[in-house]
């Protein structure tokens, strides 16, 4: 593994904001394709800081014991906005900027914007394919997806179901999307896939378990590692849905949301998935039902809703191709 | 007048109540918006639009009698009031950034809801205005911003009398904010920066108010029995016209001139220190003659970040005939 610092600025109190890059170099001196693993844009999303953990400790034990099996190059950024990740914020916290709204913007002026620009440049200089990896938002748990704008579908669909997790959602461009790095690389005819797992500020385990199987099946999908004989890879058939088979579930009234159903789990419609109380008045405000039959991938963490607030997403399994 | 223009529930309080104050003389078809209160520590936007609202409430009642309202305005003095009245830029509920959610959702969370309310009420507008202060950390002389100035556009910048027009380059991470959403909606949409955040610049809300009048008149929405509103010498500046100073070490930053300065080629514009030794680490000079329209306002700098920027003289003033 080579370690190598790609975006280095000082600041005025000691010390610098490093982002690293590790490297897993091919055995051939040709290498086959190229892959970067990227986590922690957002400074309070950790599942994916955790999948890279997993993954370097995993390839430094396979680059001691198997050298052979790296066919192709794996570049693995698990640290991508480190000073917000040290203090567990999305935001870059001196610059109070978001690292994933800034790619593509020409003439960067600030530490965050050049970051972007530089470790943009970094990524496509030595990928052929990438996974971003991303959490849910401060209020909303998500199980372990993938999640892909429309156009991008064909590529990307193909690799999305190596990579074990439990829905591909394919969704409408916005342009909210425009400054992310997974729409500017997909943009460069680099495919990237952009990982949803779990929820901010919190890690869980299990999820960043079931993303690492999944990007080692990927890598051997891809031959960028050979697969290996002793521990064979069984991963899930995720379900594969556009926006129009996924119920958003919002809150008609604010109040306190307490949920009665389990992420993860599959409901039947009419369920009861929690409901609104006012804490208050001690009265129920809203029962929440689900409204189809399918597969519950999405529920609020943050109890506190204000009316409009997501609550869950459904997938329908009906519609789904398994 | 004060015209509600949205209530949502809260769980805890009252209810998020949003205004608007109008005025429509019926003698016009055009309609000017007016926005402040965008970020919670943009102070200067609220004192604008509340002094304008007493202006026209004054008209209104004819107690400016040399003025009369001809067609529609509308002043929205605040947007992000969960923010204001927490005192700090962003909400910390969701702690997302309000310009950046445009142009909002119906159905979705509280601040898509507000962001698709002022899209809404402004969308059939002919001009609009944000009402913005410099982004943290710096202080903006009073000027203007536009994205793609068309004659039209630059008549009415001349109109509002700064002396001063920046143009803003496209760039996807400006695509979902309230001023691109204009633009691309063919509303003549205009920037009015001045000040830093956190504070109030009564001299700078004084030019700007002045300058709004002005604007006002030469457009026709007020009439005024003895002016028909001027229009001042206005340079425009495009992106290559504009120098960046940054930091080359990280310090503290003490400035020497001051935002409005005319610099001269090689004049020293401040100085930065290491915070431990107290030794000068860097000294910024003007590589160019120019007028300094943004300073570095926090003393604490980054590796890169940047100091100021400076309008650079032009050989020829582009000044704009009418």
């Amino acid at each position: 593994m080579e370690t190598k610092t790609v975006i280095d600025y000082k600041s005025p109190l000691g010390g610098s904001i490093r982002i690293i890059k590790q490297t897993f170099a091919a055995h051939n001196a040709k290498p086959g394709k190229r892959i970067a693993f990227l986590a922690g844009l957002h400074g309070d999303e950790l599942e994916g800081v955790y999948t890279c953990f997993r993954l370097i400790r995993h390839l430094r034990e396979l680059e001691k014991n198997r050298p052979e099996a790296f066919q192709g190059e794996i570049n693995i950024y698990p640290a991508a906005n480190p000073q917000a990740l040290g203090s567990a914020s999305r935001l870059a916290p001196f610059f109070g900027t978001d690292m994933n709204r800034l790619f593509g913007v020409e003439n960067p002026d600030s530490p965050p914007a050049l970051s972007t620009h530089e470790l943009l440049a970094d990524i496509k200089s030595c990928s052929d394919l990438a996974v971003d990896f991303h959490a849910g938002n401060l209020h909303l748990k998500e199980l372990p997806q993938i999640r892909i704008i429309e156009g991008f579908d064909k590529k990307l669909i193909p690799l999305a179901r190596h990579c074990n997790v439990d829905l591909i959602w394919v969704h409408p461009m916005s342009p909210v999307f425009d400054s992310t790095l997974g729409f500017n690389l997909n943009r460069s005819k680099i495919p990237t896939l952009v990982i949803e797992a779990g929820v901010c500020l919190r890690l869980d385990a299990d999820f960043g378990d079931q993303v690492f199987r999944g990007m080692l099946y990927l890598l051997q999908q891809t031959g960028i590692l050979t697969p290996d004989p002793a521990t064979g890879t069984v991963i899930e058939n995720p379900l594969v849905v556009n926006s129009s088979q996924i119920a958003m579930i919002n809150a008609n009234q604010p109040g306190l949301f307490v949920k009665h159903a389990e992420l993860g789990q599959r409901v039947i419609a009419g369920d009861k998935l929690g409901e609104v109380l006012d804490p208050i008045q001690g009265n129920v405000l809203e029962e929440v039902v689900s409204p189809l039959t399918g597969l519950l991938f999405t529920l609020r963490e943050i109890p506190i809703t204000y009316a409009g607030a997501a609550l869950a997403r459904i997938a329908s399994e009906d519609a789904g191709m398994r | 007048m004060k015209e509600k223009i949205l209530t949502l529930p809260s769980p805890f309080g009252d209810s998020i109540t949003l205004f608007k104050n109008v005025w429509d003389g019926g003698k016009m078809l055009d309609t000017l918006s007016i926005v402040g209160g965008l970020h919670g520590n943009q102070i200067n936007g609220l004192y604008v639009a509340s002094r304008l609202t007493q202006f026209l409430n004054a008209v209104w009642e004819e107690r400016e009698k040399a003025y009369r309202i001809k067609g529609k305005i509308q002043i929205f003095p605040v947007v992000n009031l969960q923010a204001l009245q927490a005192g700090t830029r962003f909400w910390s509920f969701d702690g997302l950034d309000f310009d950046m959610a445009f142009p909002g959702n119906e159905n979705g969370e509280l601040n898509e809801k507000i962001c698709h309310t002022l899209i809404n009420h402004t969308a059939d507008s002919t001009y609009g205005i944000v009402l913005s202060t410099g982004t943290i950390h710096y202080e903006d002389f009073p000027h203007i911003r536009i994205y793609r100035p068309d004659r039209s556009l630059k008549k009415i910048a001349r109109s509002l009398d700064f002396g001063i027009v920046r143009e803003i380059p496209e760039s996807p991470a400006n695509n979902i904010q309230l001023l691109h959403q204009w633009t691309v909606r063919d509303i003549g949409s205009l920037l009015l920066v001045c000040g830093k955040a956190d504070a109030l610049a009564r001299d700078h809300c004084d030019t700007l108010i002045k300058g709004i009048i002005n604007m006002m008149v030469a457009t026709g929405f007020i009439s005024h029995t003895g002016e028909k509103g001027q229009k001042s010498e206005t340079t425009f500046y495009e992106s290559s016209d504009e120098k960046r100073i940054a930091a080359k070490q990280p310090g503290l930053f003490t400035p020497e001139a001051r935002v409005g300065d005319t610099l001269k080629q090689g004049q020293r514009i401040g100085l930065s220190r290491d915070i431990y030794s107290g030794e000068v680490v860097e000294e910024f000079f003007a590589p160019t003659g120019g007028f300094l329209v943004t300073l570095r306002d926090y003393p604490l700098i980054y590796e890169k970040e940047t100091v100021a920027w400076i309008l650079m003289e032009k050989k020829s003033l582009r000044l704009w005939p009418f």
